[in-house]
C-alpha cells in the first residue's frame, strides 16, 4: 500500500469510508495515524471530521474519503447521514473498555442498518488500544466472535503504536475491491453496461416449479 | 408391366426414331414414369427405416413445436412434370402408446388413432390433390412403394378442397389385413339427425351392421368416448361498446348511456389511475372428457346427450389471450412503459436548450419538430396543477407497502409532490419536452406560492428529516417543506411576543389575507382547515426547539417572555430535570436544556463541504465548522439551563465517555462506611478525560467564550428564510436535462411502485420478475446521478432497454392481475396458467431494440380438480337474453345454457382376432383385439367433420 499525495486528481477508485464507535475510543487517533504515521492525543471530535488519502493498491490508485464522526450521542443525528453511500463502514472500540464493546452491537450495528443505503458495504471490527495490554478487558476471541455474528473483518491494534493500523486500512480497502458493485460505484466516470452482462440468474427455487 | 413398357416405347419413339429403325430393344430394365415415381419412393421409405428416429433427428428432423414430440422429415419427387413432396411424421419416442385425447396430437393422430405416419402431397400452393383419380393413384404408389419395403406406416393423400380437410389413406397391417382411411367434412347444413349423439352413433354403426336387420339383432358394444369444449361469453365483448373510444360519446352521439357507467375489468388495479389497461385474458375455454364407456344402444347415446359436464371425468381449463399479448405488440399498448419511452424522448431532446423556458417559448428558434409538439390547454394544466396542490393530502408516512429495493431507485417515494408530477407528466400531452416544460414552469409557481404565504407544501412527508437517497429534486422540496414549517413558527412565536394577539385573531387575519388572493385557485374552505392544522402544530412545538426530555415539562417552563424580564441568572429554556445527575458546584438538579435541531442538509450541501474540506486540505477546524456551531449552541443553551453550571457538567451531559469517575467501590472498601451514605453518590468524585482537560482543547475554549443563552433566542442553526429562497433560485435555474434526468428516474420509480400495488396473488414467478425489475431499474438509472452536459446516445439506449424491460414485466403484471381476478376461488389453477405462460414469454423477454419474435405457440391446458369445478363452472354465467337470442341451441350437454362450441367424439369397435394365422399384426398394439372400426367427429351444430378408419381383410 503505497501513499502517494502528489498525484492528487489522478485515481481510478474513489471510496468513501466511515469510522464509527463511542467518544473516546481513538478513531481520529487511528485515522491520524493512518493519514500521517503520527500519533497525537487529540481533542475530542467535534460532529465528524474528514480526511482524504490516496494510495496505490493492486495497480489501483485509490482516492480514500475517510468520515470520522464524533461519538458523542448529541452529534447521532447528524452524523446518520454520513453512512450514505460509504463502501467502508470501521467500528471501533476500546479494549480497555467494555461499554465500548457492547455498545457496537446495542448502537452501532443498529445505526448501521438504519442508515446505511450500501447493502453490500464492508464492515470491519476495530479494537484499539491494544498497547495497553494489561488494562485489556475485552479478549480477541470476544472480538471475533461478535465479527463472525456480523459478518465483518476483525483485526487488534494499537494507534499509539502504530500495530497493524496501515494492514487495517488495507485488508479493508482490498476487500471492496474484491466487490464488482462497490467497485462500480467507486468507478467514477467508467460507465457499466448492465445490458451487457448476463441477466441475474432466476431464483433457482422458483423457476424450476413446472 | 408389358403396357407400361409400351408406353414407354411410345414416349422413346419420338426422340429416337433413327434407332428405331435400326433396331428394336425389348428394354425390361427401364420401368415407367410410374413405376420409376414408386421405386423412388420406395427407396426414400427404406432409408427413412433404415435410420430409424434416432438417425433422423441427427439428421435434421424438424421438430413441431405444438405436437409435443412430434418430428417430421421431408423429401421431394417428380412424377408426370408435377412435384410432390413426401413427408414421415414420427415421434423421438415410439414406444410410449398414444394417449386418444391428447392435447398436442396432430391432426391425422387425432382423426385416425395412428401414430407415425407419410403424407403425399403435391408441392402446389393449396397442397391439396384436387381430382379423385390422382390422389387414388398417389394412394396406391405409395401403398405399393410400402408393402415392397414392407413397411407398416399408414399413408394419407390429401383430397379435395383444403376447407374439407378431406384425406384418404391406407396403411398396411401385415398379411391379410389391411385399414382404409377417409376423412371428410360438411361445412354448413349439417342434417338434424348428425347434430345430435343419437344420430352420429347410427353412423357409425351403418358402417359395419349391413342392414337394419342387424342393428335390431346383434349387440354391438361399440366404444364411445368424447370432449366437448366450452367457452366463457368473452370479457371483451361487455367492453366492445367502449372499446371503440371514449371520444364517440364525447361527440354527442351516446350510443349506450350506460356504458359511461360501466366498470373496467381492472378498476380495482393499482394503475387504473393513470390509465386503462386492455384485458389480457378475454375468456376461458373448459374442456370436458367423457372417456371410454361401452354403449349398446341409440338411447344411451341420447341419455347421454342430456348429462351435465360435471359427470365426465376429467375437466381442462385453458385461457385465451388476447392476440396483442401473443404476439406482442410493441408500441401499441399503452401503459407507464409506453409513457416513459416518451419521457426518455424528452430526456434526450432536453439537452438542446439552457433553460425550462426556452421549450416553453413560441419563438424558440429550435428544430421543427419541437414547433409540432402539443402543449395541452390551460385548462388541462389548472387541472393537473388543481390535483397536485389541492387534492393532495399531508402525508404522514408513505413507507407502507413500500418494496425494499425502491429507496435504491434515486427518485421519490409514490406519493410525493415529486413523484406525482412525474407521474402526471407522463400524461401530460403526450409527454413531450414541450408540455413537460410548460408544466414544470406551473409547478414552481405554484410552490413558489406555497412559499411566500407560508402555507405548507401538499403530499410532503413531515418528520422533519430530509432523506438523502431520493432525488435532489425531492430533497429540496423537504428542506422547503421545513423552512415553511419554520418560518410558520416563527411567525407565530413573533406574534407571541408582541402579545398582542392571540390565537384566534391571528387566525382570521391569516384567513382574510389568504381570501385577498383571488388571482390563485385556493378554495377559502380548504384553506382555513389547512390553517387550523397548522396552528395545532404549532401549539405543540411552541419554542421550535428540539425536546430532549418530556414534551409534558413545557408548562413548568418559564416562557421566553417572562425570561427577558428575568435577571441573568434565572433559569433559562429547561427541557426538564435530568435524573440523578447533580451539578458539581451547587449542587442543584442539571436541567437538560432545549437545543436547537441540527441544520439538514441537501445532498449538494454536503457534496459543497466535502468539497471546501478537499479544497482546504488538512486544514483540522475547518471541517468542524458546521458541528462546532450546534457545540456552541448547545453549550449556550446548558448554560442557561444552568446558570451555575461548570464545563465539567457539560461534558458529563454531552460526552459523557469524556467523564471519568474515579471508582467509588474501592474508596467505599478502603474507607469503610466513612462516605456520607444520605448524600449518595455526591459529590461524584471524578475528572475530565485526558484529551479533555488538555491545554487549548478546544472544547473549553468554546466553553469560555459563550455566553448563556436559551435555544429559543439563539441565532438559528438553520435560516429558514435564507434557505427556502435558495430552493426555489434551485428550482427555478433548474437545467432542463437536470430536471429531466431526475423525472426519468422518478418516473421509472413512481411507476414500478404503482404497479407493485397490484395485487395478483401467490403468483411467485411475479414476485421474482417484479424484484429483479426493481434491481434492474436500480443499477440501470445509476447512470442518470452524474451529471452530464450533452446526450449520451449510450446511456438514452440503455434506458430504453429499460423500458422495454419496463413493458415486459408490465404486460405480465396484467396477466397475473387479470388471472388472479377472474380465478379468485381457485388460485392453483391461475397459478398454473400464469407459469406456464410465464414460461411462454420469457424466452421473449429479451432487452433488445429490436424486434426477435420466438414463434411457438401457446397453448397450455390446465386440469381442473374436483373441488375446483364449481368456481369454474360458475364461470360460465347463464347467458343474458340479450346474449342467448343469438344462437338456436341444438346440441345437448348443456353447462349452465352455454352449449359447446367443439363436440369431439371418437367411437371404435373391436373385433377379436380369430386365429393366430392371418399373422396379421396392429403395428402400435401387441394385443389381439383389433380396432377394426374407428370413427372420430367433431363440429358444432353446424359443422361436421368425420373420419373413419376401417380395417378390412383382402
Amino acid at each position: 500500500m503505497d501513499s502517494s499525495s502528489s498525484s492528487q486528481a489522478e485515481f481510478d477508485y474513489l471510496f468513501k469510508l466511515l469510522m464509527i464507535g463511542d467518544s473516546g475510543v481513538g478513531k481520529s487517533s487511528l485515522l491520524l495515524s493512518f493519514i500521517s504515521d503520527t500519533y497525537e492525543d487529540l481533542s475530542p471530535t467535534i460532529g465528524v471530521d474528514f480526511k482524504v488519502k490516496y494510495v496505490t493498491v493492486g495497480g489501483k490508485r485509490l482516492k480514500l474519503a475517510i468520515w470520522d464522526t464524533a461519538g458523542q450521542e448529541r452529534f447521532r443525528t447528524l452524523t446518520s447521514s454520513y453512512y450514505r453511500g460509504a463502501q467502508g463502514i470501521i467500528m471501533v472500540y476500546d479494549v480497555t473498555r467494555r461499554d465500548t464493546f457492547t455498545n457496537l452491537s446495542e448502537v452501532w450495528a443498529k445505526e448501521i442498518d438504519l442508515y446505511s443505503t450500501n447493502q453490500d458495504c464492508i464492515k470491519m471490527l476495530v479494537g484499539n488500544k491494544v498497547d495497553k495490554e494489561s488494562d485489556r478487558v475485552v479478549t480477541k476471541k470476544e472480538g471475533i466472535d461478535f465479527a463472525r455474528e456480523y459478518g465483518c473483518l476483525f483485526i487488534e491494534c494499537s494507534a499509539k503504536t502504530r500495530v497493524n493500523v496501515q494492514q487495517c486500512f488495507e485488508e479493508l480497502v482490498l476487500k471492496i475491491l474484491d466487490t464488482p458493485s462497490l467497485l462500480a460505484e467507486g468507478s467514477k466516470g467508467v460507465k457499466k453496461n448492465i445490458f451487457k452482462e448476463k441477466p441475474p440468474p432466476s431464483d433457482a427455487s422458483t423457476s424450476s416449479c413446472c | 408391366m408389358a403396357s407400361s413398357s409400351n408406353c414407354k416405347a411410345e414416349i422413346d419413339a419420338d426422340d429416337e426414331v433413327l434407332e428405331e429403325s435400326i433396331e428394336h430393344f425389348d428394354d425390361f430394365t427401364l420401368a415407367s414414369s410410374w413405376e420409376r415415381f414408386i421405386s423412388e419412393i420406395e427407396a426414400v421409405c427404406r432409408l427413412w427405416m433404415a435410420d430409424g428416429p434416432k438417425n433422423l433427428l441427427e439428421k435434421g428432423a424438424v421438430l413441431l413445436e405444438s405436437y409435443g414430440n412430434l418430428y417430421k422429415v421431408k423429401s421431394e419427387m417428380k412424377y408426370a412434370m408435377k412435384s410432390y413432396f413426401m413427408e414421415y411424421y414420427f415421434e423421438s419416442n415410439p414406444m410410449g402408446k398414444a394417449a386418444e385425447w391428447n392435447f398436442n396430437l396432430h391432426d391425422l393422430q387425432l382423426c385416425f388413432g395412428v401414430k407415425e405416419f407419410l403424407v403425399i402431397a403435391p408441392q402446389s400452393a393449396s397442397g391439396v390433390v384436387l381430382d379423385a383419380p390422382e390422389a387414388s393413384k398417389l394412394l396406391s404408389a405409395i401403398a405399393i412403394a410400402l408393402s415392397n419395403c414392407s413397411s407398416l406406416w399408414p399413408a394419407f393423400v390429401p383430397v379435395h378442397d383444403p376447407s374439407r380437410k378431406a384425406y384418404i389413406g391406407i396403411q398396411n397391417l401385415g398379411t391379410v389385413f389391411t385399414r382404409r382411411f377417409e376423412a371428410d367434412r360438411i361445412g354448413s347444413q349439417v342434417p338434424i339427425k348428425l347434430m345430435h349423439l343419437e344420430g352420429l352413433y347410427e353412423i357409425f354403426v351403418s358402417k359395419f351392421a349391413y342392414s337394419t336387420l342387424d342393428l335390431s339383432i346383434h349387440v354391438f358394444k361399440v366404444q364411445f368416448s368424447m370432449r366437448l369444449t366450452y367457452r366463457t361469453i368473452a370479457y371483451e365483448d361487455d367492453d366492445d361498446i367502449k372499446g371503440t373510444d371514449a371520444g364517440v360519446t364525447k361527440s354527442g352521439d351516446n350510443p349506450n348511456g350506460e356504458a359511461s357507467n360501466r366498470t373496467q375489468w381492472d378498476d380495482d388495479c393499482s394503475w387504473s389511475e393513470w390509465y386503462y389497461a386492455e384485458d389480457p385474458v378475454r375468456g376461458f375455454e373448459l374442456i370436458a372428457i367423457w372417456s371410454e364407456k361401452i354403449v349398446e344402444s341409440s338411447m344411451e347415446m341420447a341419455e347421454l346427450e342430456n348429462s351435465s359436464p360435471h359427470e365426465a371425468e376429467k375437466w381442462f381449463i385453458t385461457p385465451n389471450f388476447s392476440p396483442n399479448v401473443l404476439e406482442g405488440s410493441k408500441g401499441k399498448r399503452i401503459g407507464f412503459s409506453s409513457q416513459l419511452h416518451l419521457v426518455v424522448d424528452a430526456l434526450e431532446m432536453s439537452f438542446e436548450a439552457q433553460f425550462i423556458e426556452d421549450f416553453v417559448s413560441a419563438e424558440n428558434p429550435g428544430s421543427d419538430n419541437l414547433k409540432s409538439m402539443v402543449i395541452p390547454s390551460p385548462t388541462v394544466i389548472d387541472r393537473v396543477m388543481r390535483e397536485l396542490f389541492h387534492d393532495g393530502v399531508q402525508l404522514t408516512d408513505f413507507i407502507d407497502g413500500e418494496h425494499k429495493t425502491s429507496r435504491a431507485i434515486k427518485g421519490a417515494p409514490l406519493e410525493s409532490l415529486f413523484a406525482q408530477f412525474c407521474l402526471h407528466s407522463l400524461w401530460f400531452g403526450n409527454c413531450n419536452i414541450r408540455a413537460i416544460a410548460v408544466l414544470w414552469v406551473e409547478f414552481v409557481r405554484e410552490v413558489r406560492w406555497c412559499w411566500e404565504e407560508s402555507q405548507p407544501l401538499p403530499r410532503m412527508l413531515m418528520n422533519g428529516t430530509i432523506d438523502l437517497s431520493t432525488c435532489l429534486v425531492n430533497q429540496k422540496l423537504q428542506m422547503l417543506a421545513i423552512c415553511i414549517e419554520k418560518k410558520q413558527q416563527w411567525n407565530e412565536d413573533f406574534q407571541d411576543c408582541l402579545g398582542s394577539e392571540d390565537h384566534s385573531d391571528s387566525m382570521t387575519e391569516d384567513e382574510s389575507v389568504a381570501g385577498d388572493d383571488s388571482d390563485t385557485m385556493h378554495k377559502p374552505s380548504e384553506n382555513f382547515s389547512g390553517k387550523v392544522d397548522s396552528f395545532s402544530i404549532a401549539d405543540d412545538s411552541h419554542s421550535c426547539g428540539r425536546t430532549i426530555a418530556r414534551e409534558g415539562k413545557k408548562t413548568e417552563d418559564l416562557s421566553p417572555r417572562d425570561d427577558k424580564k428575568s435577571s441573568e441568572n434565572t433559569r433559562r429554556g429547561s427541557a426538564g430535570i435530568i435524573d440523578s445527575m447533580m451539578l458539581l458546584k451547587s449542587y442543584q438538579s442539571m436541567h437538560a436544556p432545549y437545543t436547537q435541531e441540527a441544520p439538514l442538509m441537501t445532498e449538494d450541501m454536503h457534496e459543497e463541504r466535502l468539497q471546501a474540506v478537499e479544497a482546504f486540505g488538512d486544514s483540522f477546524n475547518f471541517s468542524a465548522q458546521l458541528e462546532k456551531e450546534i457545540l456552541t449552541s448547545d453549550m449556550s443553551a446548558f448554560k442557561a439551563a444552568n446558570p451555575d453550571a461548570v464545563f465539567e457538567d457539560f461534558i458529563r451531559w454531552h460526552s459523557p465517555g469524556d467523564w471519568e469517575e474515579v471508582d467509588l467501590e474501592d474508596s467505599v472498601s478502603q474507607s469503610g462506611v466513612g462516605i456520607e451514605k444520605s448524600k449518595d453518590n455526591w459529590p461524584p468524585r471524578g475528572r475530565l478525560s485526558k484529551r479533555m482537560s488538555e491545554k487549548g482543547n478546544l472544547w473549553r475554549e468554546i466553553w469560555d467564550s459563550v455566553s448563556a443563552l436559551p435555544a429559543s433566542e439563539q441565532k438559528p442553526l438553520l435560516d429558514p428564510n435564507r434557505e427556502g429562497e435558495k430552493v426555489l433560485h434551485y428550482l427555478e435555474t433548474l437545467r432542463p436535462h437536470q430536471l429531466l434526468e431526475q423525472m426519468v428516474s422518478t418516473a421509472f420509480r413512481a411507476a414500478v411502485d404503482t404497479l407493485n400495488q397490484t395485487s395478483y396473488g401467490d403468483l411467485k414467478q411475479m414476485g421474482t420478475k417484479m424484484d429483479q425489475l426493481y434491481l434492474t431499474l436500480a443499477s440501470g438509472l445509476k447512470p442518470l446521478q452524474v451529471n452530464r452536459l450533452s446526450a449520451d446516445s449510450e446511456t438514452i439506449n440503455d434506458l430504453r432497454r429499460l423500458c422495454i424491460v419496463f413493458e415486459h414485466v408490465e404486460n405480465l403484471l396484467t396477466i397475473a392481475a387479470s388471472l388472479h381476478r377472474k380465478i379468485l376461488r381457485a388460485p392453483r389453477l391461475s397459478k398454473e396458467i400464469f407459469d406456464d405462460f410465464y414460461n411462454f414469454y420469457s424466452p421473449r423477454m429479451g432487452t433488445g431494440l429490436t424486434d426477435d419474435v420466438v414463434h411457438k405457440e401457446h397453448n397450455v391446458k390446465v386440469e381442473v380438480r374436483n373441488q375446483e369445478r364449481t368456481v369454474v363452472s360458475n364461470m360460465f354465467s347463464p347467458p343474458t337474453a340479450n346474449q342467448s337470442w343469438r344462437k338456436v341451441l341444438s346440441m345437448g350437454n348443456l353447462l349452465n345454457g352455454h352449449e359447446p362450441i367443439l363436440r369431439e367424439i371418437i367411437f371404435t369397435l373391436c373385433d377379436e382376432v380369430n386365429g393366430n394365422h392371418y399373422a396379421g399384426r396392429d403395428a402400435g398394439s401387441s394385443q389381439n383385439e383389433l380396432k377394426s372400426y374407428r370413427m372420430y367427429t367433431c363440429g358444432t351444430s353446424n359443422d361436421l367433420r368425420v373420419a373413419l378408419s376401417v380395417v378390412s381383410c383382402d
